[in-house]
């Protein structure tokens, strides 16, 4: 048995007392002995379909049983269920501002969704009314950019200091093959006034850093993370939470991504999601694992999408659920996400009240190392000029391309012997200890960390090939391509 | 119909003048008769709404529950809850619909300026999609 608090305005439905004691091995059945007992209360409590209506917080002593097993939760002699309503409200936001009347023009541009109900004169005024920043100008930024400026968003903020390249150009449909060279920015935004004159774009040519971003984030009403790398992303959810901004957020590898609306009214933050940043390198970026050119379309646009129902204020937003994408088998999964009470940063007992060091509690150093840059060649390393004359020499070493059988294909360097980095601990045997050893990669970090293996092993005379297979093409055979 | 008593209308109009620009809320304590309800008793709850406050607020359960034992401690009903809209009628947004119960009266308190402007109570259905207005006596 347990007994059931009644709030004061359901007394009426159990003859005027203020608790009742219903039994059932299970809260859903203390509730449903409650409603057989007292009728009148079924309609209080749950829906037609059964359902416990939504402003309906069932609590078991103190707990909310959403967070224990919902109506499953186990009950015992002597529990005490609360019904709790849930109760929130505001007064949103008032008429459009003056400036964001329309203009004949415009209402012609915008007539496909004037005449949406669910949008009409009022939503295109509050998407013109609306202060949107996008961080980032790349994969998940272009379609962005694009479809956002076309809808009308009044003012876009595009984040970003990166200049057109030829790798952009499979995926980041923003920038066209002419722009390469030049800034992302200038490059973004010229297409998007193409698009839409109406729409007033905002460029900050900068990283984002703990120093700027809650500066530059203070002025829009939304922001969209369209960043690849760890240190931004907690920098973006940090600051979003901490100036009360929904963060919509994506991310994308090889065939699949991510979206959800972070840091959206008392919802969860990325922090409750990854409390912890990976270790560095375990989770490769897009430069280094791939992407597939279409997916940043996908989920950019399922970001725009979210963005602009936050803005008009319709429909379910991607809040507390987690949209996973898989392009390979097409299917669409969906995790629920919870509010974690002990995030250091949204949760009960915050620890973070500023932004913090980013680089540093990622363990990633502030900017790559620019191996192919940097001249002086160290202890246990050769220069891509100095491998060219060892073979022209014909010196009798080994040469050891450490990247994958897919990479081998686009390009190598000849009488090179390809052992993948994660073979090499079981291919030692192939090897002479006493050889000379150069190995090689793309850029010299997979090789690195094979010379390591290969000397903590025994080899005596290994080297490391100083900026990879990229500077050979730089500074050897310009007719290697670089991908 | 809900009246008002003056002790508590004042406390409400107070509170809503003290957390002007950001919006109050609080319950109403008091009992319901034949001819209408009657609040006797006003209680600040804090705004627990996490973001700006200009325009929003939300009630932790707990204290709602804490109002709700508060109202049975002194022989009282918990009968209704209510907020202010600063700068911004006291009409019952789209918000305020979304977020409320049909159990209880939704007093909004309309602060213009800093100044109590107006008041209306409001009475939610199940569906949360409609609130007929409750004439209200202060």
């Amino acid at each position: 048995m347990a007994k059931v608090l009644i709030p004061t305005p359901l007394r009426q439905f159990t003859g005027k007392q203020d608790a009742v004691t219903a039994s059932g091995a299970t809260v859903g059945d203390v509730l449903s002995d409650l409603t057989s007992q007292f009728p009148d209360l079924r309609k209080q409590i749950f829906t037609d379909e059964g359902k416990v209506r939504s402003f309906v917080n069932v609590y078991l002593n103190d707990e909310d049983i959403r967070y224990l097993s919902k109506d499953k939760t186990p009950t015992q002699d002597g529990d005490t269920i609360s019904l709790v309503p849930s109760i929130a409200g505001g007064a949103t936001t008032t008429a459009p501002p003056e400036e964001a009347t329309l203009s004949k023009e415009e209402i012609l541009r915008y007539s496909r969704h004037l005449i949406i109900p669910e949008v009409g004169i009022e939503g295109q005024q509050k998407l013109k009314a609306a202060k949107v920043l996008l961080i980032g100008a790349g994969g998940l930024g272009a379609p962005l950019g694009l479809y956002l400026s076309a809808a009308g968003v009044g003012t876009l903020g595009l984040v970003d200091f990166d200049v057109v390249d030829f790798t952009n150009l499979q995926r980041q449909v923003i920038h066209a093959t002419q722009d390469v060279g030049r800034k992302k920015l200038d490059s973004a935004a010229e297409k998007m006034t193409a698009i839409n004159p109406h729409v007033k774009i905002v460029k900050h040519e900068v990283a984002l850093t703990s120093e700027n971003a809650l500066d530059i984030l203070k002025d829009y009403d939304y922001v969209v993370d369209g960043t690849d790398n760890f240190p931004t992303r907690y920098l973006v959810n940090d600051a979003c939470v901490l100036l009360g901004k929904p963060n919509v957020y994506g991310s994308i590898f090889r065939f699949e991504g991510q979206a959800t609306v972070f840091a959206y009214e008392g919802g969860p933050c990325y922090r409750c999601l990854y409390p912890e940043p990976p270790p560095p390198g375990l989770v490769p970026s897009c430069a280094e694992g791939g992407v597939l050119g279409i997916l940043p379309g996908t989920i950019g646009l399922i970001q725009a999408t979210e963005t602009v129902k936050l803005i008009l204020g319709i429909g379910e937003p991607l809040v507390g659920r987690l949209l996973l994408y898989d392009a390979l088998g097409m299917k669409f999964r969906e995790l629920r996400l919870r509010k974690n009470p002990e995030c250091p940063v949204c949760g009960d007992h915050r620890t973070i009240t500023k932004l913090i060091d980013y680089h540093q509690f990622c363990g990633v150093p502030k900017q790559a190392p620019a191996a192919q840059e940097t001249t002086t060649v160290n202890e246990g390393e050769i220069d891509v000029k100095g491998v060219k004359e060892k073979l022209d020499r014909g010196d009798n070493f080994l040469l050891i391309d450490v990247r994958e059988p897919h990479e081998y294909r686009i390009c190598n360097i000849p009488g090179a012997k390809l052992i993948p980095l994660g073979e090499v601990p079981n291919r030692l045997g192939e090897l002479d200890k006493s050889a000379d050893i150069v190995v090689h990669c793309k850029s010299g970090m997979r090789s690195a960390k094979a010379c390591g293996i290969l000397r903590q092993a025994g080899f005596e005379h290994v080297r490391n090939m100083k900026g990879g297979i990229l500077a050979w093409s730089d500074q050897v055979d310009p007719s290697v391509p670089k991908y | 119909m809900i009246r008002i008593e003056s002790d508590p209308w004042a406390a409400m109009v107070a509170h809503a003048r003290e957390i002007y620009p950001n919006e109050c809320c609080g319950a109403m304590l008091g009992s319901t008769l034949d001819d209408g309800k009657v609040v006797r008793e006003a209680i600040r709850l804090q705004n627990a709404f996490e973001g700006p406050q200009a325009a929003r607020y939300e009630l932790r359960p707990e204290d709602l529950l804490a109002a709700d034992k508060a109202a049975r401690d002194r022989n009282l009903e918990l009968i209704g809850i209510y907020h202010s809209h600063p700068d911004c009628d006291a009409y019952f947004s789209q918000t305020d619909l979304k977020n409320s119960c049909p159990w209880y009266s939704f007093v909004v308190i309309s602060i213009q300026k800093g100044e109590f402007d107006h008041a209306n109570s409001w009475l939610p259905n199940f569906d949360q999609t409609e609130a007929a207005k409750e004439e209200l006596i202060y």
